[in-house]
């Protein structure tokens, strides 16, 4: 058993393509058309080439519910791994990301928040 | 852009207006009074966050509930036009067709096949990621390098 691919729910497609490519920087690994959505998958430009993050689409209402819920408690739904979260969050910041946590020491990690604009906040973090 | 936790709730707030069906059309002034930002900062505020003007939003979440509606629903179309907050049904079809290619009864003619169980949702209409995989080509899970790569 292994963990290869994730996902992420986004209310939009398009939209999440356009900021986990543009903006976060990941790579486009597939994108099908599956009768009125789409699979997109990303993999980060640092690899490994072959775990790959899902954008699915979040139609259901139940899934709507839950990630509104999430997102107003203020918990992020997923977190990457950077080198460098000063500069990632000078970086993101300069492509207009907001945050709702500026880089913080949080015991063996520095860890920042962000709004991915698509429902989601994603936690980014960098071990000491 | 770094938003305080009152800043934060502030705008979660203003989504929580935006998605209440039954509340009349809200002007940007009176949305951004209620939430205490200036109309300015409560629009460029949303759209980072959310990734939408909050005309845009609502619009958009007003088109979504129309579709599950229309889809799963028994209502009719002029009913799930008031439903979703629209006060007259020709701005409604307009918008709806715009956003979808389609107007409201032909998209339900066309998805009313992939409702089998009255109530229930299919699938077809509301995937997650790992129901979508099983109606993937064989090449989805090829260690294959996209074209883009090559």
């Amino acid at each position: 058993m292994r963990i290869r691919l994730t996902s992420i729910m986004v209310d939009d497609q398009e939209k999440a393509f356009r900021f986990y490519t543009d903006v976060l920087g990941f790579k486009e690994k597939r994108d099908i058309p599956v009768g009125q959505y789409r699979w997109i998958t990303v993999t980060s430009p640092e690899g490994p080439d072959d775990l790959e993050l899902a954008l699915e689409p979040n139609a259901n209402p139940a899934g709507k519910a839950f990630q509104t819920a999430m997102f107003a408690q203020g918990i992020p739904v997923a977190a990457f791994e950077v080198d460098d979260i000063a500069g990632e969050f000078k970086r993101l910041s300069g492509h207009g990301v907001a945050f709702t946590t500026e880089p913080t020491p949080a015991g063996p990690i520095t860890l920042a928040v962000f709004a991915d604009t698509c429902g989601n906040l994603i936690q980014m973090y960098q071990r000491a | 852009m770094l938003l305080r936790h009152e800043g934060f709730r502030r705008l979660c707030r203003a989504r929580d207006l935006l998605l209440d069906m039954r509340e009349l059309p809200l002007t940007i002034h009176e949305l951004a009074r209620d939430v205490q930002i200036s109309p300015f900062h409560l629009i460029r505020q949303f759209e980072a966050v959310f990734g939408l003007t909050p005309h845009q939003f609502r619009q958009a979440s007003r088109l979504e509930l129309a579709k599950h509606l229309l889809a799963t629903g028994e209502r009719s179309v002029t009913e799930v036009c008031m439903e979703v907050g629209f006060s007259s049904l020709g701005s409604f079809s307009v918008l709806f067709r715009r956003r979808t290619g389609e107007t409201p009864s032909a998209y339900r003619r066309r998805m009313r096949p992939f409702i089998s169980v009255p109530g229930m949702v299919s699938t077809d209409l509301t995937p997650g990621c790992l129901t979508l995989m099983g109606r993937l080509p064989a090449s989805a899970f090829a260690p294959v390098r996209n074209f883009r790569e090559a």
